[in-house]
């Protein structure tokens, strides 16, 4: 009788994934019910004494490359039957087959991924190796503009599903060969393809070092999200604040790798990563080095101030109306009262209704299409905004605060950061329900408490407005100084080579 | 680990701050928002008026009249909790910007009412301050269903720009009472008639905490120059045998103590040329200069008068003078009142006439 295993064990991963020898039939074993699976025998030149099988996977290997420069040369090249028939498998390794490469397999997993990756398999019978030729489709989605980052003056295009792609963008843009990509692969059953890209001599060592022994840890099924590597590589459990920063663009990939950053991408997400992600990369757009200084820092200071209102508005407008109504000038004090005459709910009840009913007209204009998501959101903004206060279910005070603060957190770039927000506003309006501004400001303690608690690969997350790192930072946050004046990296903690001008 | 002792410690060192009960919740449409009080005292019980001024309701903002309540108590706090049982809405004092003092509360000493206003957690020091030639009952019920709050921000603003009496603070008066023993608040008469109002009625003079007399007219005006601040005034004078308008636009004092310990003062006066039936002579205009120059400095002299009559350097003049003569104002402080009401300052008066 056999024990039910423990659920509690390790995960178990096998290495060797197939623990068999490399031959014809242990293939055709591993891929048996794969209907996608194909093999043909083919004749050298027509010899029937000298045969060959060409296994492939239907939809990873690419038809033409596959008919044109492996069928054709082994069917009708005529040395191929001509020379001894143990020069036949060198020929075919050394240039016979027009492919890019031919790899000599000695391991069945070799051979198994290879062929799950688009190339085909040659066996020679007596033989307990095989020929890998790459013939690989590339059908991937087109490079399209950034839809999340849109840019109104800089470039248009941005990261798409291929990370052979997505490294290539890269590449044009940085085209020193300092630029290193070291590939990992992430995933028992997806086998995913995830780039480390960096800067040698700029990016900071240790960093890279981190990043690669933190990726080869991770041990898990598959990697279909973005959070299967976030929530692997930092501490994102215990914080909802992103501690990485990704950007569909390259021109804000390639401008983080020359600030010292390093940089991820994973096949199969439009994303590339850069970490250290401290805060102040979070209120970043890929275009505020294309405004003037002026603008952007301008635009800067904005955000940073947007942050501050929707995440204290609404724990404000309770604290003031509810517990410090002498704080609030006369004249609006008078104009809430008198809105709020009708008004049923108490007022705490009110905001916090209202903040979660902008959650779900949002959460349903994000979930359905967007034509019908476009009419939700109109008709939720009308029905729980002018229709609300007609009907004094919410005074238009509430209304106003909710909404402002609402917007307010639209303005953040990162959404992952927007998000962060939103929960800690929520949190920030009950403790204000509890205590007023006192209760107010012990949640902003705490904010900058948990805050200052975060790291992010070695680096203090709040290290642009604090000493946390012992290093000058490169140059000040809040705002965007001149370009001429930027004169050093502001990503890596330790770089040799600190100074990105003259 | 080092977690597990700081937030246990700081959670500690939240109850030391005396934060230990949080603040109550209160809905601001339950609260009658009170603008104005009002206090009159004379006898044993003290009164309490309180006005709302105008009040508005729903999204239209429908008016109501204001809610005056009126309480009496043998103590302020006695009367504010009556006033709490007399209205349906909890009574909000923390809107109260305007105190009115009747007269017979200030010749009694305003003490009490100062330190209720400065120690209660809703009231503080920062509100407008008037005594009232009469009742502050009178004048605060004179605003009717309007209330009075307007017609007291309306005084207040004509203050700030100068054109009518100066405004003050309870925090100023009352700095003042305890640093130089004296100090002057304006007051305000009710014109009694169907339309009641309340006009300007000079400033009343406070010595210790009791009300000493008050200013009016020129000697009113006196003051405000001297204070640095004069309102808007327009004199009327003859040149060459015509009619010819002066307005006062701005001014200015400056004091300092001699070595005798009196006073020497220098006011400024800016005075422009408003209407005339011809243009002025050189020699008429230095003939107009001297008379407007006679003219405040009459109005300063006889300010000056009334203070000394009341021994009360209501406006800091030994304090200010005593910033260019440390040791003369070392040797005369302790006895400064009687040296003011002893010694006759030294009046200049400079006039500046723009034509």
């Amino acid at each position: 009788m056999s024990r039910a295993p423990r659920i509690d064990l390790p995960h178990p991963r096998q290495e060797p994934r197939i623990p068999m020898p490399l031959s014809l039939e242990n293939l055709e074993r591993v891929f048996a019910d794969c209907d996608d699976f194909n093999k043909r025998q083919v004749y050298l030149h027509g010899d029937p004494s000298r045969q060959v099988t060409v296994c492939y996977i239907g939809g990873m290997a690419r038809t033409e490359r596959l008919n044109d420069y492996v069928m054709r040369p082994l069917a009708q090249d005529p040395m191929l039957a001509s020379v001894p028939e143990s020069r036949v498998f060198e020929l075919l390794e050394k240039g016979a087959l027009y492919a890019q490469s031919a790899t000599r397999a000695t391991e069945l997993d070799e051979a198994a991924l290879a062929i799950i990756d688009g190339s085909c398999a040659l066996f020679f019978p007596g033989r307990s190796d095989a020929l890998l030729i790459p013939v690989a489709t590339e059908e991937k989605r087109s490079v399209g503009e950034p839809e999340n980052e849109p840019a109104l003056k800089g470039a248009r295009d941005s990261f798409v599903e291929s990370v052979r792609t997505n490294t290539s963008l890269v590449r044009r843009r940085l085209r020193a060969p300092e630029l290193k990509v070291k590939e990992h692969t992430v995933g028992r059953q997806s086998l995913t393809p995830v780039d480390v890209v960096y800067l040698a001599g700029i990016a900071d060592p240790d960093t890279v070092a981190r990043l690669e022994q933190k990726l080869d840890e991770i041990d898990i099924d598959g990697v279909e999200a973005a959070g299967n590597l976030e929530e692997y590589l930092v501490e994102a459990a215990r914080t909802p604040f992103p501690l990485m920063v990704y950007t569909q663009r390259p021109d804000r990939f390639c401008q983080g790798l020359l600030e010292g950053r390093v940089g991820l991408i994973a096949d199969g997400i439009p994303l590339g990563w850069l970490v250290p992600g401290t805060v102040d990369q979070f209120f970043k757009t890929g275009q505020d080095r294309a405004y003037h200084w002026m603008t952007a820092s301008a635009l800067s200071l904005i955000r940073y101030l947007c942050a501050l209102v929707t995440l204290l508005l609404p724990g404000l407008y309770i604290a003031l109306v509810t517990f410090h109504p002498e704080a609030i000038p006369v004249k609006l004090a008078l104009s809430i009262v008198s809105a709020k005459q009708e008004v049923p709910f108490s007022t705490i009840f009110e905001v916090l209704i209202m903040l979660l009913a902008f959650e779900v007209v949002q959460e349903a204009g994000l979930r359905l299409p967007s034509p019908i998501g476009a009419t939700v959101s109109i008709l939720g903004g009308l029905v729980v905004g002018n229709a609300a206060v007609d009907a004094h279910i919410v005074s238009p005070a509430v209304l106003i605060a909710v909404a402002i603060a609402g917007v307010a957190g639209y303005t953040m770039p990162s959404q992952d950061l927007g998000s962060a927000l939103r929960l800690w506003r929520f949190l920030l309006a009950i403790l204000a329900s509890l205590g007023g501004l006192f209760g107010l400001t012990m949640g902003c303690a705490a904010l900058i408490y948990h805050l200052a608690g975060l790291e992010t690969f070695g680096v203090p997350y709040l290290a642009p407005f604090t000493t946390g790192t012992r290093v000058r930072r490169g140059h000040p946050s809040l705002i965007r100084p001149p370009l001429p004046w930027m004169k050093w990296r502001d990503g890596a903690v330790r770089t040799e080579n600190r100074r990105n001008q003259r | 680990m080092r977690k597990a002792i700081a937030v246990p410690a700081l959670l500690l060192s939240v109850l030391l701050t005396g934060c230990g009960q949080l603040p109550y919740p209160r809905e601001m449409e339950d609260m009658a928002l009170l603008r104005t009080m009002g206090v009159d005292g004379g006898g044993d019980a003290l009164t309490v008026t309180v006005s709302t001024g105008p009040r508005a309701r729903g999204l239209q903002g429908d008016r109501e009249p204001a809610l005056i309540l009126s309480a009496q108590g043998g103590s302020l706090s006695a009367a504010a909790l009556t006033l709490q049982s007399l209205s349906d809405s909890y009574v909000f004092f923390g809107y109260v910007d305007q105190l009115l003092l009747g007269e017979d509360l200030a010749r009694d000493g305003v003490s009490p009412v100062l330190d209720y206003f400065a120690r209660d957690v809703e009231l503080g020091l920062g509100a407008r301050i008037w005594v009232v030639r009469g009742t502050a009952r009178g004048a605060v019920e004179s605003g009717g269903d309007q209330g009075v709050d307007s017609r007291l921000t309306t005084l207040c603003t004509d203050g700030e720009m100068g054109v009518s009496a100066i405004s003050r603070r309870m925090g100023e008066v009352y700095a003042n009472l305890l640093e130089q023993g004296s100090s002057y608040v304006p007051a305000l008469t009710v014109m009694e008639g169907e339309g009641a109002a309340l006009v300007d009625g000079g400033y009343a003079v406070l010595k210790g905490d009791r009300l000493a007399g008050f200013l009016e007219g020129e000697e009113a005006r006196g003051l405000e120059l001297l204070a640095g601040k004069p309102s808007a005034h327009v004199l009327e004078e003859t040149v060459g045998g015509e009619p010819v308008t002066v307005r006062v636009s701005g001014g200015s004092a400056a004091c300092r103590l001699t070595d005798e310990g009196g006073l020497s003062l220098t006011c400024r006066v800016t005075a422009r040329l408003t209407e005339h039936s011809r243009p002025l002579t050189g020699e008429e205009l230095e003939e107009l200069e001297q008379q407007v120059r006679l003219r405040e400095e009459a109005r300063v002299r006889g300010t000056l008068d009334r203070l000394r009559g009341w021994e009360a350097d209501c406006l800091g003049l030994g304090a200010k003078g005593a910033l260019t003569a440390p040791g003369v104002w070392s040797r005369v402080r302790e006895d400064w009142s009687r040296t003011f009401a002893r010694r006759e300052p030294e009046v200049t008066v400079r006039v500046e006439l723009h034509p």
